[in-house]
């Protein structure tokens, strides 16, 4: 598949500690989530499809214990990494979205708040964040090209000046934050000015208290700040001529304060109701539409503008038009600097890749060697670290430093590899005394029955893992990172050296307008409100100072979604987001958040127990029972061509608009997760069981590519069972409507 | 189901305003229907339409505005607000001179008379039920004692029975005969009661003080809604989500009730036990011949459960028909925008399916002339004005 995988979780196992004893919540599930997809986790409550989600958010409840597998996101391991990494990521990259909106909500605080306060706090991070990646970056681009020079390739610069290139790079970009700041405080400013004139205009409109002095006394300080010469350039004398007429209106509504009006607003600190006469609007009306009109141009670029000017300080591009300074600093970057810094770059490039790629053919073998070693079996701790060591070393010296997208089989090798060795010993040392314990237990309960006594507890069950298995997890490791590098070796004739170099030079570019761009409280609110515009709020203005109860259902609903998508994240996580509401607003937040998917490209993991919903959203669907995905495959595939029985059932069970006869209900209740069965966890409510279903855990069977199914009727040798008569007519009604309802 | 025409409950231009500040909020505007025996009534809507109210109403959780509601003939509930508003509407027209002093005293006491009438209907029916209840027991205990005159013991034991049950005749109430069953299986459920005292509450309340009938009716119906009598001294936090929602349905059952208000009794239920209680629910209405109001706003469910479905928005009733008409027929739009709104699992048509939305507004004029509840078709009744009935009616044809 060529799709960009977003986050893949492999063999994920959580269990929770309670005082009856471990109740495994999940056990051993993966899957990948790719680029702007939609994944659908069906089940019903307590299989795990919540548990799941909580451990990609990094927020799972105190007494969880994580007891293996990986959820692999932007080259890190989300379950392994410290809470202060986690910060950075949730709420920002990862969004998610719970079932009840009240509950999720802080009933205290003005829903305005709520919505703005992630995007704030982000913002800080972010440039501090910002800062650190694009130096890190550059540095890295440093050296790599100084390892290719000595390395013997060819480039127009000398390796003497490749530091004065990456001095100036970093100097120059600089000079372009410092005017891109001023440029953007003015710009902030202009933008502020236009919410305090619009919330004073809507304010008045409505005939609500407003404090005209003080408002306008804002919006000439505003006016003011807007003084960037790139900003404000061409517009110096209407500008003038606002500040003057700004100035005459102060006068007017000043006069109309009275005495005791200002005693009010000092000793209350209550705003003054005034009718803010028509002249005031228009003028206003007037400053706000020349500060749209200086927002609507075209945006100076400051990283050429600023190279233009750290060569030439004393030049003043200003005075030009936009688009003709941005062309000049253009062609005066391309031919002074870029063109030889782009070259130079190449060479970094294919110099890092080539590298990373002999050192991956390298990896292979060692890899293999590793692998070798472990599976011959008998090896002391000793031996086993120098191994890991070697493997890791070599693994780490495969890895493209200069990568943007990052891959996060090899960033995450070593941490896995030598958990799992870890890990080996561990049982290695356990065993016998786990194996003590159980056989204490078990004699003493024997002696207690025997004595014919009423014995109310239960044997714990030994936890040992046999030195077999643990050293198949740790091959898997191996195998995996190898697969990838062997992909990545057949792919390499398809590099595209100028795709990664222009990657670089956007990263950098993105990095630093990162630092430049910062939020204040009053831009953050028209951002909120244009959010909440976009899912669907009405008088969002209005709406913005309210309190969560003031909201119905699917309005709190939209807010959290809002809150969610604030930060902008690429992966969103919709826990049973409409469970609690009803048919309309469901299929309304449900189209919202489709659109919201198709126009940000958002990959969506989305949990639900209804499949009428599920059809609508889903790309994949992966059906959760009891803590293990049993059947898994695009929302086609799940629909018209089930193939485990409790995808059956959870069919059957559900009455559509043509369902006349008795429902097929799913007898007795999912297992005690305590004691998880040993067979398939659905065999005992299953009527299709077979007797091995009792005995062992079906594997996973391959229907089709995308297609799969843990169920032994899929074996060769199963019995031919077939699908119940509910579930094929209403295949076969489908298919014969072809998706007409409704039309006779 | 065989076609039954009783009519068990009706509901009589039903309002139920509830006070804000001020302003009143009409939770439930002027909803008629009829439930016959036998029948299941499904309500939908979405949520805040009244749907739930129009239930609470019918049970007499509320005390109505106005309107009236009838079981099984007597009148249960009564409001007066209407009858206050026409006194209120006279005195005005009166001072205004609009009408004359004879009819505007006419207008008055007839209205008062009403409001007598209805208060008084609403006090004397448990009484009346009670009464009737005691008059035949008398009937069947005269009989009984005449034939056991000659025998003392006989004659205790008899007179003994007579006074118990006459004691539980006398605090019967007709509207006992109507349960409820809740949405949230746990909140309903006191959790400091054994499911024992639980489903035994009611039949407490009524009178029967005699333990081992008692037990005996607990273990019956425990059986009946598929738990076992060793659950009866369990507490309900002990059961899961679907075994709560059968205590929940234990307890409406065990009052041997002619109607069940069954509101949203499966959207607090895991997928798979769904179906387990809705099949528990058409079980148990085939074997007991119960009526059953089921408010829910799944409308997949819905029309799997009821014979006859009605629509509500914003507390008013807007479309009443057979639920297959119903879904073949959608007659008014926001009955078209409800029934578009529902998912089915069948992925090629969702990816296809249109939302038809509903705006008020926008479909209708009712500036001139104004709407009222009507019958386009034989038992399919539409909110509509004259000229949108001519419209549905050509729909129709």
């Amino acid at each position: 598949m060529n799709k960009e995988v977003k986050l893949s979780v492999n063999n994920l196992k959580i269990s929770f500690r309670t005082d009856a004893g471990k109740v495994q919540a999940v056990r051993d599930i993966s899957f990948d989530l790719y680029k702007g997809e939609t994944l659908a986790i069906v089940g019903e409550s307590g299989s795990g499809k919540s548990v799941t989600s909580k451990a990609i958010m990094g927020i799972s409840a105190v007494n969880s214990i994580h007891e293996g597998g990986e959820i692999l996101y932007d080259g890190q391991d989300l379950v392994r990494i410290p809470e202060e990494e986690m910060h950075k990521l949730r709420g920002d990259k990862i969004a998610m979205i719970f079932q009840d909106p009240l509950s999720s909500l802080n009933p205290i605080m003005r829903i305005g708040k709520q919505i703005t306060e992630a995007m704030l706090l982000k913002n800080k991070a972010n440039r501090k964040e910002g800062r650190e990646t694009f130096n890190k970056m550059l540095a890295q681009l440093s050296s790599m090209t100084m390892e290719a020079l000595s390395a013997g390739a060819s480039c127009e610069i000398p390796a003497n000046r490749v530091a004065e290139y990456i001095k100036t790079f970093d100097n120059f970009n600089i000079q372009a934050i410092k005017m891109e700041n001023s440029y953007n405080a003015a710009r902030t400013a202009a933008e502020e000015m236009i919410a305090i004139i619009e919330d004073f205009l809507f304010l008045t409109e409505k005939n609500q208290k407003v404090d005209a002095v003080s408002a306008l006394k804002l919006i000439e300080r505003k006016l003011g700040d807007m003084n960037d010469q790139y900003f404000a350039t061409g517009y110096e004398k209407v500008l003038e001529e606002h500040k003057a007429e700004l100035a005459s209106v102060k006068r007017i509504e000043k006069a109309k304060v009275t005495v005791a009006d200002s005693i009010k607003r000092v000793v209350m600190m209550s705003a003054i109701k005034k009718d803010a006469s028509d002249e005031t609007a228009k003028i206003l009306k007037g400053i706000s539409k020349t500060a749209s009109e200086m927002l609507a141009r075209t945006k100076y670029d400051f990283f050429r503008i600023g190279y233009y000017v750290y060569k030439k300080p004393e030049t003043d591009l200003s005075r030009m038009p936009a688009e003709e300074a941005n062309e000049l600093a253009y062609n005066f970057l391309t031919e002074d600097f870029m063109r030889s810094f782009m070259a130079m770059e190449k060479t970094a490039v294919e110099y890092s890749f080539a590298k990373a790629l002999r050192n991956k053919e390298n990896a292979i073998a060692v890899l293999q060697e590793t692998i070798d070693f472990f599976k011959k079996g008998s090896f002391s701790e000793k031996e086993a670290e120098d191994a890991c060591k070697k493997a890791i070393t070599a693994v780490r010296a495969a890895i493209d430093c200069l990568a943007v997208i990052k891959d996060n089989v090899a960033y995450t090798f070593g941490g896995a590899l030598e958990r799992e060795v870890e890990k080996y010993f561990f049982y290695l040392k356990n065993n016998p005394k786990e194996e003590e314990r159980f056989a204490k237990q078990t004699a003493k309960r024997e002696a207690l029955l025997a004595k014919g006594k009423n014995v109310d507890w239960e044997v714990i069950p030994k936890s040992v893992i046999e030195p077999e298995v643990q050293i198949e997890a740790i091959v898997s490791v191996i195998t995996r990172v190898m697969n990838k590098f062997k992909a990545d070796v057949e792919a390499a004739a398809n590099f595209d050296v100028d795709k990664r170099c222009l990657e670089i030079i956007d990263y950098l570019k993105e990095k630093a307008s990162q630092v430049v761009y910062t939020l204040t409280k009053r831009i953050a609110k028209e951002k909120a409100i244009k959010l909440m515009d976009e899912v669907g709020i009405p008088e969002a203005r209005l709406r913005f100072r309210q309190y969560p109860f003031e909201f119905s259902g699917g309005m709190r609903q939209r807010i959290v979604i809002a809150i969610a998508l604030s930060a902008n994240p690429d992966i969103l996580i919709c826990d049973e987001p409409t469970t609690a509401l009803d048919v309309t607003i469901q299929a309304q937040i449900l189209e919202l958040i489709n659109k919201l998917k198709a126009e940000r490209n958002l990959s969506i993991i989305f949990i639900t127990h209804d499949l009428g919903v599920v059809a609508n959203m889903a790309d994949r669907i992966a059906v959760m029972y009891a803590g293990k995905i049993v059947e898994y495959g695009t929302a086609n595939e799940v629909f018209y061509n089930p193939q485990h029985p409790y995808t059956w059932a959870l069919l059957s069970s559900m009455p559509d608009l043509d369902t006349n006869e008795k429902l097929d209900a799913i007898p007795g209740t999912p297992p005690n997760m305590i004691y998880p069965p040993v067979g398939d966890a659905f065999a005992e409510r299953n009527k299709y069981a077979l007797e091995i279903d009792f005995e062992m855990q079906p594997p996973m069977y391959e229907v089709s590519p995308t297609h799969y199914a843990a169920t032994w009727l899929l074996h060769p040798n199963a019995p031919k069972v077939e699908i119940p008569k509910i579930i094929t007519e209403r295949i076969k009604r489908m298919e014969e409507r072809g998706g007409n309802y409704g039309e006779e | 189901m065989e076609k039954n025409n009783e009519v068990l409950l009706k509901v009589d231009h039903l309002c139920q305003y509830f006070r804000m500040g001020r302003k009143d909020m009409k939770a439930v505007d002027d909803v008629s229907f009829e439930i016959k025996k036998g029948e299941a009534f499904g309500l939908v809507g979405e949520s805040g339409c009244g749907k739930t109210t129009t239930g609470r109403s019918i049970i007499k959780l509320y005390d109505i505005t106005s309107g009236n509601i009838y079981f099984k003939g007597h009148r249960i509930g009564a409001g007066t607000r209407s009858y206050k508003d026409a006194i209120k509407r006279a005195k005005a027209d009166y001072a205004a001179k609009k009408i004359s002093e004879v009819d505007y005293k006419a207008i008055v006491a007839q209205n008062q008379a009403l409001i007598r009438d209805a208060k008084a209907d609403q006090k004397s029916v448990d009484k009346q039920h009670a009464a009737t209840l005691a008059a035949a027991l008398n009937k069947e205990y005269e009989e009984k004692m005449a034939v056991a005159a000659n025998d003392p013991q006989l004659l205790k034991a008899l007179t003994g029975e007579y006074k118990s049950k006459l004691r539980v005749a006398r605090k019967s109430k007709l509207s006992t005969q109507i349960q409820m069953i809740f949405q949230d299986p746990i909140a309903s459920l006191d959790p400091r009661m054994t499911v024992r005292d639980i489903i035994a509450e009611g039949m407490v309340i009524n009178g029967i003080t005699d333990k081992e009938y008692i037990n005996q009716k607990v273990y019956e119906i425990l059986e009946t809604v598929g738990l076992v009598r060793e659950h009866a001294d369990r507490y309900p936090h002990e059961f899961s989500g679907g075994q709560r929602q059968r205590i929940g349905i234990a307890r409406a059952v065990v009052m041997q009730p002619e109607m069940i208000i069954a509101d949203e009794p499966i959207s607090a239920l895991d997928v798979s036990i769904q179906a387990q209680v809705i099949n528990l629910l058409n079980d148990l209405r085939e074997r007991l011949g119960l009526t059953i109001l089921f408010i829910a706003h799944d409308l997949s469910v819905v029309k799997y459960f009821s014979d006859r479905i009605g629509v509500m928005y914003f507390g008013k009733m807007v479309e009443l028909a057979d639920s297959d008409e119903l879904f073949k027929n959608p007659m008014h739009p926001y009955t078209k925008s409800l029934l578009s709104a529902i998912p089915l699992p069948d992925p090629v048509y969702e990816k296809q399916r249109t939302r038809v939305t509903y705006n008020p507004l926008a479909e209708h004029d009712y500036s001139v002339d104004t709407p009222t509840f009507r019958e386009i078709a034989p038992g399919h009744f539409v909110y509509c004005n004259n000229a949108e009935e001519e419209k549905y009616k050509q729909l129709l044809k």
